[in-house]
């Protein structure tokens, strides 16, 4: 047993040390991993979408050498590539969950978030719609199925299209957790990938009610509803009067270090909060 | 076979229908060449995975998970078979705990690195290997994550044969088994699990022991681009013959260095030992592993989709008279999932 142990220690050994020695070279070699990084991946909530993507392209107008490219998927994917490494920066409409956490930490990884807006979760319905107000309570009942038709509520005999968003994204989740708590939507409901899809297909959909972000309201055709008395805009979200409001983040490997903070450094700075509130989201201050 | 095919997408369409559902599959093509005592004594290409699995959601706290695994072999007169490897229902929050889920049915055994396996080599976890407990099994978990992404437990009532051999003459008293990872630090993972199974049937039903105690301790390490897995593997069974209780105990370890050369590719190596019974000289083994894994293509979440697996392996035995043997296997591995509403 000893002899066995020793012998193969010893090979082991001797195979690490080489593999080890070959991997020291390639590293040493690798400008890749040494060289400035000078380009980023930004991927996630297609909410925080709007904001990023004029940010990127106004921060590189600025630093020419820079290359930030984004993409959406939805705040799950964004966390889960940030976790896997294939990004450096997540976007996302909520906070990280403690399965995510849980993951990250496995893999050695430290999700940073920093808020870089805040949103109000508009409910919406087409235009012609003639009712302009609910509670949270009946908003949850229409979702569920317990209301089908919007005469029940005084509108027209026509029965509520269902719009929601695919479970990847985090406007998903907000929703789920300041409106359902927890309970399912409708079976019929329509699963959507992004708040355009939502916004769109609400303004074509007679019938039709969903939920965006407050930067898709200027969508055609589709009117944001009262919530407990009180309409999603930039004033009600930062007082926190109107109830489904709530931060945007973006999530990066430690702090933000190297071009990522630069670029997030933008995104807070006033030139970066301008863009948030022309495109229709709260800046933070 | 055509009897089993058309089940199959009843069933598909059927859950399909029901609720949203997530249709996915992987496939595993594997081609090894074993030579031993300088002569190859094998050279073959197989299927070895080929798992259909359907995810549905059926309410935001209950989901479900059934895989079928499609594999090539030489027992069946049609070189094919058809193992049914996770059927389970997960209810979460069904208890008052937080982030905590109920498991019932057919899930992955909670036990040791076999748990979170990622096939980073082609060769199996070391309890896997060494048959110490299956990959899956039939019973009912409490499991779920400790908050702030400090960890995770389970607790299992399970089998304990694993989800091959449930039905056949062995025991299948329930058996209780309990899992712990903590997280102290990012990239530190510690714990360890246990499972325990005492022989309680009927004469009719035989198994190799009277008890068994499995048991194993695991850290894991993760720095930058380099990953380090450890594990300690104890196996104690004991059988009584013509009155006489005999126990025995197998041991060994895993270590496993896992280098990630960006995103493309990972240097793995793995040194295994097993001793199978510790009390009995010249039945140890020890085996040296080295590995590349280039992932071709990954998908939105950054997880590899398509990749390829190049293993060499040395095993060599404390019993002088076995000669030692090398293995290597090249393998493809390719996956796609799409979502039914």
């Amino acid at each position: 047993m000893k002899q066995i142990l020793k012998r193969t220690f010893f090979k082991a050994g001797i195979a690490f040390i080489k593999v080890g020695l070959a991997i020291g070279l390639f590293l040493i070699n690798s400008t890749a991993v040494f060289a400035a990084k000078n380009s980023i991946t930004v991927a996630g909530s297609t909410t925080v979408l709007p904001i990023v993507q004029p940010a990127a392209e106004a921060f590189m107008d600025i630093h020419n050498n820079a290359k930030v490219s984004i993409r959406g998927g939805g705040s799950g994917v964004g966390i889960a590539s940030l976790i896997s490494g294939s990004i450096d920066i997540a976007t996302s409409s909520r906070v990280i969950q403690t399965k995510e956490l849980q993951t990250a930490r496995l893999k050695g990884k430290n999700p940073v978030g920093t808020v870089i807006a805040l949103d109000g979760l508009a409910i919406i319905v087409n235009s012609n719609n003639p009712i302009n107000e609910l509670n949270i309570k009946t908003l949850k009942d229409i979702y569920m199925g317990k209301i089908s038709n919007w005469k029940a509520l005084g509108g027209p005999n026509q029965p509520i299209v269902i719009i929601s968003r695919d479970v990847a994204s985090g406007t998903f989740e907000v929703f789920k957790e300041k409106v359902m708590g927890g309970d399912k939507a409708r079976e019929d409901a329509l699963m959507l990938a992004s708040n355009g899809a939502v916004a769109s297909t609400v303004g074509q959909t007679q019938g039709a009610i969903g939920y965006v972000g407050i930067g898709f309201l200027s969508e055609k055709n589709v009117k944001p509803l009262t919530i407990e008395g009180v309409l999603p805009s930039i004033k009600t979200v930062k007082s926190n009067e109107y109830k489904l409001s709530r931060p945007l983040y973006v999530y990066t490997n430690g702090n933000p270090k190297g071009l990522a903070k630069n670029y997030i450094d933008f995104i807070l700075s006033s030139a970066g909060q301008k863009i948030v509130a022309e495109t229709g989201f709260v800046p933070l201050n | 076979m055509i009897k089993k095919i058309v089940l199959l997408l009843t069933f598909v369409l059927v859950v399909g229908l029901q609720a949203q559902t997530t249709l996915s599959m992987e496939v595993w093509t594997r081609y090894s060449m074993t030579r031993t005592n300088s002569k190859t004594t094998q050279s073959t290409f197989s299927l070895e995975r080929g798992y259909l699995r359907l995810d549905p959601t059926f309410t935001d706290k209950i989901k479900g998970r059934f895989n079928l695994d499609f594999f090539s072999s030489d027992k069946y007169n049609d070189g094919a078979g058809l193992k049914l490897k996770y059927a389970y229902v997960e209810f979460n929050q069904l208890v008052p705990i937080k982030y905590s889920k109920v498991v019932v049915g057919l899930d992955k055994t909670y036990f040791g690195t076999i748990y979170d396996w990622e096939y980073m080599t082609i060769e199996k976890a070391l309890e896997d290997k060494e048959k110490i407990v299956s990959s899956a099994d039939y019973g009912i978990s409490l499991n779920g994550s400790i908050p702030n992404g400090f960890g995770e437990y389970a607790v299992a009532l399970v089998n304990g044969e694993g989800y091959s051999k449930a039905g056949s003459k062995l025991n299948i008293n329930p058996a209780p088994m309990v899992n712990l990872r903590l997280i102290p630090l990012s990239g530190v993972t510690f714990g360890g699990s246990m499972l325990y199974e005492k022989a309680n049937f009927t004469d009719t039903i035989r198994a190799a022991y009277d008890k068994r105690l499995d048991y194993t301790g695991v850290l894991k390490l993760a720095y930058g681009p380099v990953d380090a897995w450890f594990e300690y593997l104890v196996q104690q069974y004991g059988v009584t013959t013509r009155g006489v209780y005999n126990e025995t105990k197998s041991q060994g370890f895993m270590i496993m260095p896992v280098v990630h050369l960006g995103l493309a590719v990972d240097l793995v190596g793995r040194y295994d030992m097993w001793d199978k019974d510790t009390k009995t000289a010249n039945d140890a083994y020890s085996r040296i592993i080295g590995g590349l894994n280039w992932n071709i293509l990954r998908d939105a979440q950054g997880a590899p989709n398509l990749f390829i697996q190049a293993n060499w392996q040395h095993t060599t035995f404390q019993n002088n008279t076995v000669k030692p043997t090398d293995e290597m296997m090249i393998q493809l591995r390719w996956k796609f999932s799409n979502t039914l509403n």
